[in-house]
């Protein structure tokens, strides 16, 4: 709560609180040491009409003067030729309306990199905004026997030079100093953006060697750790063993370190149905939180830890290094289908959810390669999906061992979400061939150099995660439930009903009318129920059968008792018809409202729901009508 | 009188192999894809005349894309923007 209460506090006092921006290159450590400054005081947004990640913090200076800081998109240069980059150039530029141009600017430099680094500091100081230079990873560069004279370095930029080390408690405390140095901020003489390109790179490279000379031992090349690293991880044979041992431990740890941790939800889910069941009189209102609020938001809550141990994973390996040369090693790959190496990154992240796969998506260059990428990320087989096939494969896969070691429900799962990434080849491969795109598209990623994870960031970004998630359970899926309730509660039955109330329900009527258009592909009217709200998040279909099979249990027994059930009443070509049907599953809304805005167009979602739906069809009508011929 | 140096472009230096950077060819008009000027963009990145570059890795199948070290940064490059890139190999 304090984090809170101060962050507003700090609101009222914007007008008074110097404006500071972090900037500098990708991998510099900018990210953690803005987590140093401003510990929780920060604020994740996106900044406006995008969805790049805008964080703002505050803190206060040992003088005590509250700041405000601004954590700027890692940059190479302000000619920006990513959005990312476009972002942080029109925001030192002052030409974003609602970011005001920052009062000065904190220039973060990886001390073991300056011949690249340097080069951005040199283009910012143009613009005239007072600027300090943050030497981080200064404990790397010692241990690599570099020696950097910061005196020097400051006398030769004309600006203040600190050295930190973001990833060391106290780390930034010369940073501090060196703010408070600096406040009140001198009056600027702000220059136009176009002041960067008034000097060519190649001068400005020379100035950068100039000065490296002066300041620095650099010997500009040396091998090092990294390089050994690389020369396993990137060999041509152990490289992609590498990676694929990697890629199955990941999913492995998915399944069996969740497995506590769910049971638990789960039963704290249905320990606080069953107080209310007990203590509530009966009636619509304790219907409407036992069944619909607690049953339907439990069922999804509970898939919290498999999200946290996949992003755990993503983000430890992206912290460390190894993203970037899991993109190389399937690059060429990946190069077969029309696709950038770069995209591996948000398909990986699609596995856990497709949205935070389709934003991970704007670090690929080419507009065409992102809409690709962006178009295929949901046929990546998100955790959403899980509960629908663990439900099915359950009633339907008899458990027993296929040639001595494999079980047969795990082999049906492995072909599920092998189904989806070969449908997403192919689907890439069309999309390209249909765009009559010929020209070769450029990789330029740099492979950073490696370092431990960074425990501290690591759970920065997780507790992010779980808040985003966390939201989206309070507000989209709990509101789909009460509405899915309400649709399945009224009108209520006739007196002389035959069928389950919900049959005379508008759901019902609903579920009948969909049925006419299902039926070809063996679905029957309560799997058109479930489908609705399937569509607004797909986890939602599990608590939705349960409700539609007029059941009261929620969590685990909800499932466990409702695998018998559609085990009697659906046929094996029903229940493989839906598992079909899910491989493709027509999106859920959340999923298309962000293709809309990461793409800014609506006929983007429009197509990709339409593609999607269609393939969940086509494939669905295949397997039914394959499945009715071989008899099952 | 100095004798000109032997230039080839950058894609085709041979594994563990160094050289300099002598010039950015950019790309003909009409290939310029997506507005990207991908030689400044080589530039910004690094690959400047004068600067010192090596061969890390190839990847695989077909020796694309590359592993280039330039000062110390490593970068993967594809083929066709490594042949932008001319240079002076080190004996």
């Amino acid at each position: 709560m304090g984090a809170v209460e101060t962050r507003l506090d700090g609101a009222k006092k914007a007008s008074s609180q110097p404006q500071i921006a972090l900037l500098g290159n990708p991998n510099c450590g900018k990210t953690a040491l803005f987590n140093r400054l401003t510990g929780s005081r920060q604020k994740v947004a996106n900044y406006a009409g995008v969805t790049i990640e805008r964080k703002e913090g505050h803190f206060t200076t040992p003088a005590g003067t509250p700041v405000r800081l601004l954590d700027l998109p890692g940059a190479y240069s302000l000619s920006a030729t990513t959005p990312d980059e476009a972002i942080t150039r029109d925001v030192v530029g002052g030409l974003r309306p609602g970011d005001p141009r920052p009062d000065a600017i904190i220039c973060v430099v990886d001390a073991t990199n300056l011949r690249l680094n340097l080069r951005l500091v040199l283009e910012v100081k143009r613009l005239g905004l007072p600027m300090l230079l943050s030497l981080n990873m200064t404990d790397v560069a010692k241990k690599r026997g570099l020696v950097i004279d910061a005196a020097k370095l400051s006398q030769e930029l004309g600006m203040p030079v600190v050295e930190t080390i973001a990833v060391q408690h106290d780390g930034e405390k010369a940073l501090l100093a060196a703010i408070d140095a600096m406040l009140p901020l001198p009056p600027a003489d702000p220059q136009p953006l176009s002041s960067i390109d008034s000097v060519s790179v190649e001068a400005t490279q020379r100035e950068v060697r100039r000065i490296l000379a002066i300041v620095s031992n650099d010997s500009a090349d040396s091998g090092n750790l990294t390089e050994k690293i690389d020369n396993v991880v990137l060999h041509p044979v152990m490289g992609p063993i590498i990676l694929a041992v990697l890629m199955f431990l990941i999913f492995q740890a998915v399944f069996a370190w969740a497995a506590t941790p769910m049971e638990m939800i789960t039963a704290g889910v249905e320990h606080l149905g069953a107080v209310l069941t007990a203590n509530m009189p009966d009636g619509h209102l304790k219907s409407l939180l036992v069944e619909g609020v607690i049953g339907g938001v439990g069922s999804v809550l509970v898939f919290l830890p498999q999200i946290l141990i996949l992003f755990f994973f993503i983000l430890s390996l992206e912290d460390c290094g190894y993203l970037p040369r899991a993109a190389f090693l399937l690059d060429r790959l990946m190069g077969g289908v029309g696709l950038s190496g770069r995209a591996f990154i948000p398909l990986l992240s699609s596995f856990a959810c497709a949205i935070p796969g389709v934003m991970a998506a704007r670090t690929i260059q080419n507009p065409r390669d992102r809409l690709v990428t962006i178009m295929i990320a949901p046929l990546m087989t998100c955790s959403a999906r899980l509960p629908v096939y663990a439900l099915i494969i359950a009633a339907f896969i008899p458990e027993r061992q296929v040639w001595g070691l494999l079980s047969l429900q795990g082999l049906v799962l492995f072909v599920l979400y092998f189904a989806g990434i070969i449908s997403a080849m192919i689907v890439a491969w069309v999309m390209k061939r249909s765009m009559g795109v010929k020209s070769q598209h450029p990789l330029l990623l740099e492979l950073p150099a490696y370092h431990w994870p960074h425990l501290r960031n690591l759970a920065v970004s997780l507790w992010e995660r779980a808040k985003i998630f966390l939201t989206r359970v309070g507000t989209i899926i709990l509101t789909l439930m009460i509405i899915l309730w309400f649709l399945s509660t009224f009108p209520g039955p006739p007196d002389n009903a035959i069928h389950p109330p919900i049959y005379y329900s508008l759901a019902g009527i609903l579920g009948r009318g969909l049925e006419v258009i299902f039926a070809p592909i063996g679905f029957n009217w309560q799997i058109c129920i479930a489908l609705v709200p399937g569509m607004a998040a797909r986890e939602v279909a599990v608590g939705a059968l349960g409700t539609v099979y007029a059941l009261s249990q929620s969590g685990d027994a909800l499932a466990a008792s409702l695998e018998p059930l559609i085990a009697h009443s659906w046929s094996m070509a029903t229940a493989l018809s839906l598992l079909a049907w899910y491989v493709f599953a027509p999106q859920c809304l959340s999923t298309l409202s962000v293709v809309k805005r990461e793409t800014g167009a609506t006929r983007y979602a429009l197509l990709m729901a339409g593609y999607m739906f269609a393939l969940a069809y086509g494939a669905s009508f295949i397997t039914y009508r394959i499945a009715l011929l071989l008899g099952a | 009188m100095t004798q000109a140096p032997p230039q080839i472009t950058l894609d085709a230096l041979a594994v563990g192999q160094s050289g300099t950077v002598l010039h950015i060819t950019p790309l003909p008009a009409d290939q310029v894809g997506d507005g990207v000027d991908l030689a400044r963009r080589l530039m910004e990145l690094g690959f400047v005349p004068g600067e010192r570059i090596r061969m890390l890795k190839r990847g695989i199948p077909g020796g694309d894309p590359l592993a280039i070290k330039v000062g110390n940064a490593t970068f993967a490059l594809r083929r066709f923007e490594a042949a932008l890139i001319t240079i002076e190999p080190l004996a």
